[in-house]
């Protein structure tokens, strides 16, 4: 539908790009403007959201849902979708999981200390929740870019315009048709 | 953090990224992707006032 009107050039490229930079796909497109706007909305919202949280609301245990659910981080499969900003928790996770003494990165978004954890959620309260929702939703929010870099708009003007032509066109159509049935009878 | 007196102005931000990504996604022409996200936006917030008067009447008549 959209791909024959809008240039994607490597759709599978840039939907990578998407995901590793938010907006960096649509600007490997040339849809500098969509860029922009991706660029502002989703990084925006989870800059805002890492520091509400205080930089410790981003990270990732391997852990069995099932088996341990209290120390699963469900929050962080969202904010993996912003890409190259949410990496270093995977990263850090992977060592911690080998390595439980790791210092990589001066611990840089790993899992922070439980007393840490507990006595933000003391100071923090809500604000630490609305912090761990910004970045989830940023994250969430970069699927549909992805999405949007690897398949176009859903709709283009010039589709809804048509359709909208078309639906009127079949409307009058059916309107010309009622009134020549009831002149028949 | 004091200076958060009331966190449901933290909510604007959220919806109105909501509203246009969700709009970019979908169309490609600006004005198409400007006016369906500040609707999109006048709907979430009506919703959200909405449910938070019902909710706040059901909690102070009950």
């Amino acid at each position: 539908m959209s791909q024959q009107r809008i240039s994607l050039r490597d759709p599978v490229k840039a939907a990578f790009l998407a995901w590793l930079v938010p907006g960096l796909g649509h600007y490997y497109q040339g849809r500098k403007g969509k860029a922009l706007l991706y660029a502002i909305c989703i990084l925006g919202l989870y800059l805002v959201g890492f520091a509400l949280g205080e930089g410790k609301i981003v990270y990732w245990r391997w852990v069995n849902p099932l088996n341990n659910p209290e120390k699963f981080a469900p929050h962080y499969i969202g904010q993996f979708f912003v890409g190259l900003a949410a990496l270093p928790a995977l990263i850090q996770g992977t060592i911690r999981h080998f390595s439980p003494d790791s210092n990589f990165l001066w611990g840089f978004m790993a899992e922070p200390p439980q007393n840490v954890l507990n006595g933000m959620i003391l100071r923090l309260n809500k604000i630490l929740e609305i912090g761990v929702i910004y970045t989830t939703v940023a994250g969430l929010l970069n699927i549909l870019a992805i999405y949007d870099a690897y398949e176009g708009p859903a709709y283009i003007d010039l589709d809804e315009a048509e359709a909208e032509a078309e639906s009127e066109a079949e409307a009058a159509r059916a309107a010309s048709n009622g009134a020549k049935v009831e002149g028949a009878v | 953090m004091g200076s958060f007196s009331n966190v449901y102005w933290l909510v604007l931000p959220l919806v109105v990224a909501i509203s246009l990504v969700y709009s970019a996604s979908r169309h490609e022409a600006w004005p198409r992707i400007w006016s369906r996200s500040l609707r999109l936006c006048l709907w979430i917030l009506a919703i959200l006032i909405g449910t938070r008067a019902i909710l706040l009447l059901i909690n102070t008549q009950v």
